[in-house]
């Protein structure tokens, strides 16, 4: 992703839209006996359009935030977003995204792998009452309702941050381009196909 | 360029995982008045309007989602719940007499009464404006704060019973840890005249609470009724004050090989649904108890 200034305050306002709607809503609803957690869905999204460093930075930005928010621990949440936000971004950076169902499935996978992770996390530092084996309900729960969340997800924020989406590379991987390699590519390749290409005179920023 | 690329993506990572673990580490052993503890409260103060709003305007919405849930479950409940009113009617009759000799007996001891106890407590309400994505943390935060008078370790209650206590403010907010978090312990008495135990929480179950340290020979029934046990030994105290109602008791198992039954609770207040809350401040002082 091309994180031109303009995008980043669309990226710094999908993270604050998305705690504060996690916080206010979707933390109260009980659906099948787990709590939708679509902060994750976001980041997981947000990997998957923009690459692994944005899906890192948007990660530790959000779990800073909903830490801070909710006076919680601070680090913890970070370290779980983090980690899913990166390992969207590699995923979209090596692979196609080809099927419907590609984004919704990878979703599913990381938001379950993530609430193990907080789970393991705080196993090690320490609990001190008795675990319910319901916490692995949740966690799979979670990954069901993450996969529904993914749909309409993906497709307002890739509408959102359309400007600065990842072009198509000439071996079908995708990968994030300089300005000055974008032109160079497109003088040697005649017509370099851009997704939802932003014209490359108002390009400023350094690629993702 | 690829490769100054990769070399780049992995500095922003490893970067950003160290950043976290140095919170982490920071976070567990600064002090609460501490610079990122004051950062945290800030961040948390600038942002609770916005959360407030938001909570107010999404309530209609929620309530709608929660709605289906909970007729999906009450389906299943309903015909254990007429059972229950049947055997509630015979124990009302049962309750009303035995108030009226309760009432005299006290007169009659003059003990204080728990009503009287949290009568000497200011009620602070407050409205939950966020809470916890996490079974792992069962905080919420209410539009009450400091400027209110609330403080650290204020007993929060609702309609219905215990919620938790207070664990952090700040001037419009405060931070309530729920009594299904795994750092709670309350100390509760059962009723009438039952023994002392502690009540935690098993994480990943708010419907379940532990009734701790209740020794295998001690009688427990099933529909007991837990209450705050307010125990003070003059130097410590429990953080509660005396008489507010908990759960009732659903399930007593006496292990041979334990020491100690297994009393399963299920808590009076509905820990996912929590609107309108309670904060009892000010009050008589609690030895031990920091505010």
């Amino acid at each position: 992703m091309i994180v031109t200034p303009r995008l980043a305050v669309r990226l710094a306002l999908i993270v604050v839209a998305a705690v504060i709607v996690q916080v206010s809503f979707f933390s109260y609803l009980s659906l099948l006996g787990a709590t939708p957690d679509v902060l994750a869905v976001v980041i997981i999204v947000l990997g998957l359009l923009g690459g692994g460093v944005v899906g890192a930075t948007c990660g530790f930005a959000a779990g800073l935030l909903v830490d801070s928010v909710l006076l919680q621990t601070l680090g913890v949440s970070s370290l779980v977003l983090l980690t899913i936000g990166y390992l969207a971004g590699r995923y979209r950076e090596g692979f196609e995204i080809s099927g419907r169902l590609t984004a919704p499935l990878l979703a599913a996978g990381l938001t379950a792998l993530g609430a193990f992770f907080f789970a393991a996390v705080q196993l090690m530092l320490g609990v001190e009452t008795q675990v319910s084996l319901l916490v692995l309900r949740e966690i799979l729960v979670k990954g069901l309702l993450a996969f529904i969340l993914a749909m309409p997800l993906f497709a307002l924020l890739r509408r959102v941050l359309r400007p600065g989406l990842v072009e198509e590379t000439a071996g079908g991987g995708r990968r994030a381009l300089s300005a000055a390699r974008l032109r160079s590519q497109r003088r040697s390749r005649g017509a370099a196909r851009l997704s939802g290409g932003i014209p490359p005179r108002r390009v400023r920023g350094e690629t993702a | 360029m690829y490769r100054k690329q990769v070399r780049r993506r992995r500095a922003v990572l490893v970067a950003l995982i160290v950043a976290s673990l140095v919170l982490l580490s920071i976070s567990f052993s600064e002090a609460e008045s501490g610079p990122l503890g004051t950062l945290q409260r800030g961040v948390s103060a600038a942002l609770s309007p916005i959360e407030e709003g938001a909570s107010r305007a999404l309530k209609p919405a929620r309530d709608l989602v929660n709605w289906f849930d909970e007729t999906f479950d009450a389906r299943g409940e309903n015909e254990a719940m007429r059972e229950e009113l049947a055997e509630l009617r015979t124990e009302l009759a049962d309750a009303q007499q035995a108030l009226g000799e309760n009432e005299e007996f006290r007169k009659l001891l003059e003990l204080e009464d728990s009503q009287a106890e949290l009568a000497a407590f200011t009620r602070v309400t407050g409205r939950v404006i966020a809470r916890s994505p996490t079974v792992w943390y069962s905080t919420v935060s209410v539009d009450v704060g400091t400027s209110e008078g609330v403080e650290v370790n204020d007993t929060v209650i609702n309609g219905d019973g215990l919620v938790g206590r207070v664990s952090k403010t700040t001037r419009g907010s405060a931070q309530v840890t729920l009594i299904t978090d795994h750092r709670s312990a309350v100390s509760a008495r059962l009723l009438p005249d039952g023994p002392e135990g502690v009540v935690e929480p098993e994480v990943g179950d708010p419907e379940d609470l532990l009734l701790d340290f209740i020794a295998n020979d001690e009688d427990v029934e099933e529909g007991q009724i837990l209450v705050t046990a307010g125990w003070s030994n003059g130097r410590i105290s429990s953080a509660y004050p005396y008489g507010i109602e908990i759960g009732r008791v659903v399930e007593a198992n006496a292990g041979e090989q334990e020491s100690f039954q297994q009393v399963h609770v299920d808590p009076f207040a509905d820990m996912r649904d929590l609107d309108l809350v309670q904060v009892l401040t000010g009050g008589p002082e609690r030895p031990g108890v920091p505010k």
